[in-house]
């Protein structure tokens, strides 16, 4: 099992009030798994997101990553796992304005130490995945916005993670450029790779096999994509 | 080896973000750079008193004991000394043949004067009364001329020799060797000029270059040699040696005094040295005044980085978040941050530095000996870098402990 989530909470304190963003939600998942998450904003999506990125640890449960118990993990060992075994994708890209490409990607593994010569032939390999090898030395705010995720999805890859979490991939993008980003994730899924999707947008959603529907909290269905089985 | 490559990274990112804010980083660093060239520029002036002070006193020469009635540096009342027996020539008499280990000794003794050649005057010069031996315990020779030999004390010969300072003031472009100059009321025959000696006026010490040489004979023969007081000036085998040969010259003194082993000495062991601890303990406190007061300036530039580090962690906070988010811990955070604010301040030490060199040159010029050492360049450099890493330290501990959720949130 690549995750395996059981009965987490999560409380939020918001002045002398607390708030349950999550409230007992089980979740597992299997090796090369596509799975979307979706729910309308409050039903806890983002938090849960957060919490199988490693952002974040829950107030109570389990949550079991490749048999690593990361729920009970401090701040540094949290960010050695994000850096090992998570692949960040963001809605806004989240890169560093001032690095170019090349640094960008290679970035996850100057945090994992590796040397030099084996950062740039794997962050090189990786941004062939997304064809930007001809903008290797730009800046990102020398890319088009489909250029931008495809270097966050690079970055990604690069430490060859478990778990691959896009969060609103194509949220800034017009609709022929998500397509784009959206079948980079495809051909991901394709090679081998898990693949978490949070989005609201079903036809975003449609791209998994399988999706997760949270309300106020709680997981209200968790169905497989007859759409994709009967192809 | 991994935090090699953090730390590499760490540079890249603290050459970018100064690089990215020129003007920005070219004021904060102005604040650092004052304060090194402030701080470098009294440690430099400091060591030129220093050196100055040991070269004026150098003609006493490092092995050589002055026995004498009173110490020349000390704290009370003068008082105790009053009461002190004169060093009598007999005195030193004794002194050179008791000990034997002794490679010359020279009985001294003063009187101030007025120095007349021809229509020029000069007013209450140091006059002193010596022996040939006086070249062999202290610097100089004569640069023209000759020195007073045994055959002048012996027969109270009426010659002098005279000081640089005094053939320029007396003489100008005249060959003073062989002209009669009155000293007081007696005729002398100027028979040598010293090489020039310097000054230790400066520090209200003697003037070695406004001094006249004359036999200590002819002295107590001219100017009174009935209740005068003497000075023995003892050279040692050598330097190391001084102070085992101070011992022995205190015990053979008491011999001659006659001292019960209960009496304290009444004479007094004066050397270089005293003179050196005395200008050290003063210009000590000086000097760390000097310090703590241009410490100040430093201080302040290190405020001026320490708030824009507080700016640059805000408005990177995003950043931080990626990073974060991507694997990096809290110590690569740290580490990126204090490489930033020390860098800044590397960099203005290092321009301070530069400054600094061109300050000491002029001071070299108009004032003093003052040179940049090696070991001033390395404190400027750690101090620099330390004021980097303590301005640094508290913006760089708030940006390692941002939570990468609300950083990655934040616009």
């Amino acid at each position: 099992m690549q995750l395996d989530i059981k009965d987490i909470t999560k409380n939020y304190k918001m002045g002398t009030e607390i708030v349950a963003a999550l409230r007992g939600v089980s979740v597992n998942l299997l090796k090369n798994e596509y799975m979307a998450i979706m729910g309308p904003s409050g039903s806890g999506k983002s938090t849960l997101m957060n919490i199988i990125g490693c952002l974040d640890t829950p107030s109570a449960g389990s949550y079991l990553l490749e048999g690593a118990d990361v729920s009970k993990m401090d701040d540094d060992q949290l960010a050695e796992i994000r850096n090992q075994k998570i692949g960040f994708v963001f809605q806004t890209f989240n890169l560093i304005p001032r690095a170019d490409v090349f640094h960008n990607v290679e970035l996850p593994m100057v945090y994992s130490g590796l040397s030099s010569s084996k950062r740039k032939k794997l962050a090189e390999e990786a941004i062939e995945k997304v064809g930007l090898t001809d903008r290797m030395k730009h800046k990102p705010s020398e890319l088009s916005g489909g250029q931008r995720q495809r270097v966050a999805i690079a970055r990604a890859l690069v430490n060859n993670p478990s778990i691959i979490l896009a969060d609103e991939p194509t949220g800034n993008l017009d609709s022929s450029t998500g397509a784009e980003i959206m079948s980079v994730l495809d051909q991901l899924h394709q090679a081998g790779n898990t693949i978490i999707l949070v989005t609201h947008e079903n036809d975003i959603a449609e791209h998994a096999n399988r999706v997760i529907k949270l309300k106020d909290g709680l997981v209200e269905s968790d169905e497989l994509n007859h759409k994709h089985f009967a192809a | 080896m991994k935090s090699l490559h953090e730390i590499k990274e760490s540079f890249s990112i603290a050459y970018g973000a100064v690089k990215a804010n020129k003007v920005r980083g070219m004021l904060t660093t102005l604040g650092i750079i004052i304060g090194i060239v402030a701080v470098v520029t009294t440690m430099t002036a400091a060591n030129g008193l220093g050196n100055r002070f040991k070269e004026s006193i150098s003609v006493i020469g490092s092995d050589v004991l002055y026995v004498s009635r009173t110490p020349w540096v000390f704290s009370g009342n003068f008082f105790q000394f009053r009461n002190r027996n004169q060093l009598t020539l007999k005195d030193g008499e004794k002194l050179e043949r008791q000990l034997q280990e002794a490679k010359a000794v020279n009985p001294r003794t003063y009187s101030n004067q007025n120095l007349k050649y021809r229509s020029t005057v000069l007013e209450n010069v140091t006059i002193i009364g010596t022996t040939e031996n006086h070249v062999l315990v202290s610097a100089g020779a004569p640069q023209y001329g000759r020195f007073i030999i045994d055959n002048d004390v012996q027969y109270k010969k009426q010659v002098c020799v005279i000081g640089w300072e005094i053939k320029d003031r007396l003489f100008k472009d005249v060959d003073p060797i062989n002209k009669k100059i009155k000293i007081g009321r007696n005729h002398f025959l100027v028979v040598g000029v010293m090489e020039k000696l310097g000054s230790a006026g400066f520090f209200g010490g003697p003037n070695f270059d406004r001094q006249v040489m004359v036999p200590i004979s002819t002295l107590m023969k001219c100017f009174g040699g009935r209740n005068r007081n003497f000075d023995i000036v003892v050279k040692a085998p050598s330097t190391e040696a001084l102070y085992d040969f101070e011992y022995s010259v205190i015990g053979e003194m008491r011999k001659i005094r006659k001292l019960a082993p209960t009496d304290e000495n009444d004479f007094s062991i004066n050397k270089m040295d005293t003179l050196m601890a005395a200008y050290n303990n003063v210009m000590g406190v000086v000097i760390l005044i000097g310090l703590v007061i241009t410490s100040i300036s430093l201080f302040v530039g290190g405020i001026g980085v320490m708030n824009i580090m507080f700016v640059s962690v805000t408005e990177r906070t995003r950043e931080i978040g990626i990073r974060k988010a991507i694997g990096a811990k809290r110590r690569s955070i740290l580490i990126q941050f204090l490489f930033e604010s020390s860098s800044i301040c590397l960099i203005g030490g290092l321009i301070g530095l530069i400054m600094s060199i061109g300050v000491t040159q002029i001071i070299n010029a108009f004032l003093l000996p003052a040179s940049i050492s090696p070991g001033i360049v390395i404190i400027a450099i750690i101090i620099s870098v330390m004021v980097g890493v303590v301005s640094g330290i508290i913006p760089a501990y708030r940006a390692s402990k941002l939570n990468p959720i609300e950083a990655l949130r934040y616009e």
